[in-house]
């Protein structure tokens, strides 16, 4: 690799030489093989998911594309809980503290009625964000009475 | 004739294998709304080219970039003409300058042997991984312009490696107007050229240095005789100890006495070019000594930066004591990136960020190449046990810097994530006040909106929850 006519050790230090090129040589082979199978791709989500994760943009996408935003769906396990819930896209944005996110889909056409907003305060009770309670609060007397509210983590499917 | 196999075409193929799924991450950022859509919008609403030229005077007190504002109308007129989307348009032009700049280093390192090889092996992720990079890639004002500096400065020291043509005194002028038209790191054009002629580089004749010279004595006269005056502290929000402080509150606190401070910025500047510590003027290492606190994205850049800065270091010592007449021709261009690298840290006098020390980055990689390829080749000279000690380290700096390269992508990530979010508050049904009043200024509003809402990004809850402390300071 680096002439001929060596001392007995130039074998060795062009395998040493070689070694400094692997770090190199394996993201080279990384990157062709994200070709095929891209690093870290964009994940299929409901609408309740891109909200629980945060994923406001993809929450738009969804919406534009005929996702309804009051309709309830799947949040798979370790996003809102430990494991899959149906909840609607309020609901998500309530369990994932977003107070943004449930302004965009109040704004976008998800409606509330007053049972509803009964579940998401006393949902919010148990999450506490400022900004949500903000929201579901305005114009609501006292704090709600949550007894036999059932929480949409806690609903049977 | 170049065999296919030779360490040139070698060192060529493994720059593109890496730099193309880099380059569909940074194309699948969306065009920002901050920084970006005012001067779109800016542009749209002109006259024309002209008058654009003529306003940019007054947008603000502190800068003169004409050519910011040109180019997106430009690129907003070339949509018109092609029908393709903004998007491809504005982000192809970004990855276009991702391309440029990987190509220009790869020919400015000049590899020709398989000891140049394994020497370019451990600097391109040098390049690729220092976080200078990442945050010039971040930068859009819709155009990339510190990577469109990175481009011109690197393109000089690419002229000045080869022999000296009539030409090159008319492209460095053209090279520096532009960089200096589009942001005021640009003088750092200016700064290669001295550098080169200085060091005697064969590429860069009196003629290109008096022609330079004069350019720039008088892109200051105009922004003198226009009263536009430098940026002073409390411009911008920066840095100091553990705490990143508002624009207001450093003007409190340090508006009266502020060579203190400046000396602060510079040497952090510097060293933050050198050991990856601190970022826009924070140390994380201070972080570390209030809270306890160590982020292993911490370890990783200092441990990477500061053995790549000590083989620098050991080629400066070894190499540079000797007369400049027996300088060889990767001891000039090593010059040059060391007086890049300490302009550089001089710009982030009032405020630091990244991306102002992005062109000192660049040529940290290349000076990083040099020192790695002479550490390398002096192998043969040493015993058995020093060059496997050697090589050993040499493989742990490049695995770090390789993955501080996948960092990259992960960065590239969370920032398309979060910009697409940010286009998801523009245009919001319910806040129809704080819409665009000028029906042509929303119709473009709303088709970059539906563009950047259109194309799915990845949303760092499905990615590895790790790569936050490993990757993001």
């Amino acid at each position: 690799m680096t002439g001929t006519g060596r001392d007995p050790g130039s074998g060795i230090r062009d395998v040493l030489l070689a070694a400094v090129m692997v770090p190199c040589v394996v993201l080279a082979a990384l990157s062709a093989w994200w070709a095929v199978a891209p690093l870290w791709p964009p994940d299929d989500v409901t609408l309740s998911e891109a909200i629980a994760t945060r994923n406001t943009g993809e929450a738009l996408r969804l919406i534009a594309q005929g996702a309804d935003p009051n309709a309830a769906s799947r949040v798979r396990g370790g996003l809102l809980v430990n494991r899959d819930v149906l909840v609607a896209p309020v609901e998500a944005a309530v369990g994932a503290q977003r107070a943004d996110a449930l302004r965009q889909l109040l704004a976008y056409g998800a409606r509330v009625d007053d049972h509803e907003r009964l579940v998401l305060r006393c949902y919010e009770r148990t999450r506490r964000d400022s900004g949500v309670r903000e929201i579901l609060d305005a114009g609501a007397a006292g704090e709600p009475d949550c007894a036999g509210v059932t929480l949409p983590i806690d609903r049977k499917e | 004739m170049v065999g296919l196999t030779s360490p040139r075409v070698v060192a060529i193929v493994l720059a593109t294998l890496i730099t193309l799924p880099l380059a569909a991450s940074l194309y699948q950022v969306p065009i920002q709304v901050s920084d970006s859509l005012e001067p779109i919008v800016i542009a749209t609403t002109a006259a024309s080219v002209g008058q654009l030229m003529a306003d940019a005077p007054r947008f603000s007190p502190t800068t003169l970039r004409p050519m910011r504002y040109v180019q997106a109308r430009w690129l907003l007129n070339s949509v018109e003409a092609t029908g393709v989307s903004y998007r491809a348009v504005f982000r192809g032009v970004h990855v276009a300058l991702l391309m440029l700049l990987i190509a220009l280093f790869v020919i400015a390192v000049r590899v020709r042997t398989w000891t140049d090889l394994a020497a370019f092996t451990v600097a391109f992720p040098v390049l690729i991984g220092i976080h200078t990079f990442a945050a010039m890639l971040f930068e859009a004002f819709p155009v990339n312009h510190y990577a469109e500096v990175g481009v011109c400065a690197l393109g000089i020291l690419v002229l000045a490696q080869q022999p000296p043509r009539s030409y090159v005194p008319a492209i460095a002028c053209a090279l520096l107007a532009f960089a200096l038209s589009v942001v005021e790191s640009g003088a750092l054009v200016w700064i290669v050229v001295i550098g080169c002629a200085a060091a005697r580089m064969r590429g860069i004749t009196r003629s290109t240095v008096i022609a330079t010279t004069l350019l720039i004595v008088g892109y200051f006269l105009v922004r003198h005789s226009l009263g536009i005056s430098s940026p002073g502290i409390g411009g911008m929000g920066s840095g100091f100890g553990a705490t990143f402080y508002s624009a207001d509150a450093l003007k409190a606190r340090f508006g009266e006495h502020p060579l203190g401070f400046m000396a602060y910025n510079v040497a952090s500047g510097l060293l933050s070019l050198l050991l990856s510590e601190p970022r826009t003027g924070v140390y994380g290492t201070a972080i570390w000594w209030k809270t306890g606190t160590l982020h292993p994205v911490l370890v990783v850049n200092v441990v990477s930066s500061a053995i790549t800065t000590i083989v620098i270091g050991w080629y400066a010592v070894r190499r540079l004591r000797v007369g400049r007449a027996a300088w060889s021709d990767a001891d000039r261009a090593f010059t040059v990136c060391c007086l890049v690298i300490l302009v550089n840290a001089s710009l982030t006098a009032a405020y630091i960020k990244d991306e102002i020390i992005s062109v000192g980055g660049l040529f940290y990689a290349v000076a990083a190449f040099i020192a790695f390829r002479e550490l390398l080749a002096s192998m043969p000279a040493r015993s058995l046990a020093a060059s496997a000690a050697m090589a050993l380290t040499l493989v742990l700096t490049a695995g770090l810097w390789t993955f501080r390269d996948l960092g990259v992508h992960y960065q590239l990530r969370y920032d398309a994530f979060k910009l697409r979010n940010d286009w998801a508050e523009v245009l919001r049904p319910d806040t129809r006040e704080n819409w665009p009043r000028d029906p042509t200024v929303l119709a473009l509003t709303r088709r970059i909106r539906d563009e950047a809402i259109a194309v799915r990004t990845a949303s760092p809850s499905f990615m590895p929850r790790w790569g936050d402390r490993w990757w993001i300071e």
